[in-house]
């Protein structure tokens, strides 16, 4: 086939017509990952802020505030929700701005600063809702210690206790009911974004052999 | 220091890159379709190359798994396009001398061979190469004379697609 044959030999004279990649821009596909698992903390962070505000609009505090007579606590409870609201839309914010950084880099050098970066804001993120959690936690008590009628009898053990014991005893079960949620969240965010984090930590090291 | 797995790599495919380029050409039809091809068989290729161990050059490894890779793994709906524009085909061809005669003709030759299947479009890229069909056969899994029967039928079908 004449026509075939015109084309292998145009085909093989043919070679210099495509642009050619650099070695950079081939380290850059083989790290393609990077920008996926920082699009993936995007994500999860996303949902996971949707799942918080779905508990609590279904789980209304305020009801159970009113039950117990403690409207004055509401106000505080308000500024705290807000705040907490406010300091995670800005941890989003940052999330998004190290994915869409990520995305378009073009040196690795720079890849190699924007996952140490990403990894940062994701461990001040998990630091932040578990110290958020804790203080929840202490807040719970607290409230539930001064306005919840049904503990007025533990108020009065405590009140004809001779000794702290009764009091020792309420703290220690407290402390350790505390304890162990925070393992458990603290676990939770492990899984969830060490698993991430190690995608991000292994192109990092293969990054650094690189040592450009 | 030595050089480590993924920067020999790298400086092999950067010098063999026309291998997965002309790839591309024959299984794209424009340039952003080229590109995300060239990336997907650089993955793969990078996925695959602990598993070679340089019985053969990095040339005839690399074209064999970057083929199978535009068959098997790339099935994106932005790559099969039938009918090919003027304007996609305009970088496909850059030569030094002119004779429109001659470009027009493979223009016309280029579109028909794009219209074939993701297997025919393999056994043209390896014909072009100059392949024998020992190798063509080996490469595809098939047998030799099931090979030259394939690649006669595409010749056919060329001069169906040229002469409607």
């Amino acid at each position: 086939m004449e026509e075939l044959d015109l084309l292998k030999k145009a085909w093989q004279k043919d070679t210099q017509s495509f642009q050619q990649v650099t070695e950079n821009e081939i380290y850059k596909m083989l790290h393609k990952n990077s920008s996926s698992s920082v699009k993936w903390i995007l994500i999860i962070s996303v949902l996971e802020l949707a799942l918080w505000t779905f508990i609590s609009v279904f789980f209304n505090a305020d009801e159970y505030i009113k039950q117990m007579h403690a409207e004055e606590m509401m106000v505080y409870l308000r500024i705290l929700t807000y705040v907490n609201y406010a300091v995670i839309l800005w941890f989003l914010y940052r999330f998004y701005t190290n994915y869409v950084k990520i995305s378009a880099t073009t040196s690795t050098k720079q890849l190699m600063k924007d996952i140490l970066r990403t990894r940062k804001t994701v461990q001040n993120y998990v630091w932040y809702n578990l110290g958020m959690m804790f203080v929840s936690m202490i807040i719970g008590f607290i409230m539930a210690f001064l306005y919840n009628p049904q503990l007025s009898v533990i108020k009065d053990k405590i009140a004809h206790d001779e000794g702290n014991g009764t009091v020792i005893k309420i703290v220690c079960m407290l402390s350790l009911v505390t304890i162990v949620f925070l393992v458990i969240f603290w676990l939770f965010y492990k899984l969830l974004y060490g698993f991430l984090l190690r995608r991000l930590n292994n192109n990092y090291k293969e990054l650094k052999k690189i040592d450009l | 220091m030595s050089e480590t797995l993924e920067q020999s790599f790298v400086k092999q495919l950067k010098e063999n890159q026309n291998i997965v380029h002309k790839i591309c050409r024959l299984y794209t039809a424009d340039s952003d379709a080229h590109n995300d091809l060239f990336q997907e068989i650089t993955i793969q290729l990078w996925k695959a190359f602990p598993k070679f161990r340089g019985e053969s050059k990095f040339s005839t490894w690399a074209y064999r798994v970057a083929l199978n890779t535009a068959i098997t793994l790339y099935r994106k709906s932005t790559r099969s396009v039938n009918t090919v524009t003027y304007e996609a085909q305009q970088h496909f061809f850059v030569q030094d001398e002119y004779n429109h005669e001659e470009e027009e003709r493979l223009k016309l030759m280029y579109q028909a061979v794009q219209q074939l299947n993701d297997i025919e479009k393999a056994l043209v890229y390896m014909y072009l190469e100059d392949k024998d069909y020992t190798e063509i056969a080996e490469t595809l899994g098939i047998s030799e004379v099931n090979a030259r029967v394939k690649m006669n039928r595409i010749k056919g079908k060329l001069i169906k697609i040229l002469n409607p």
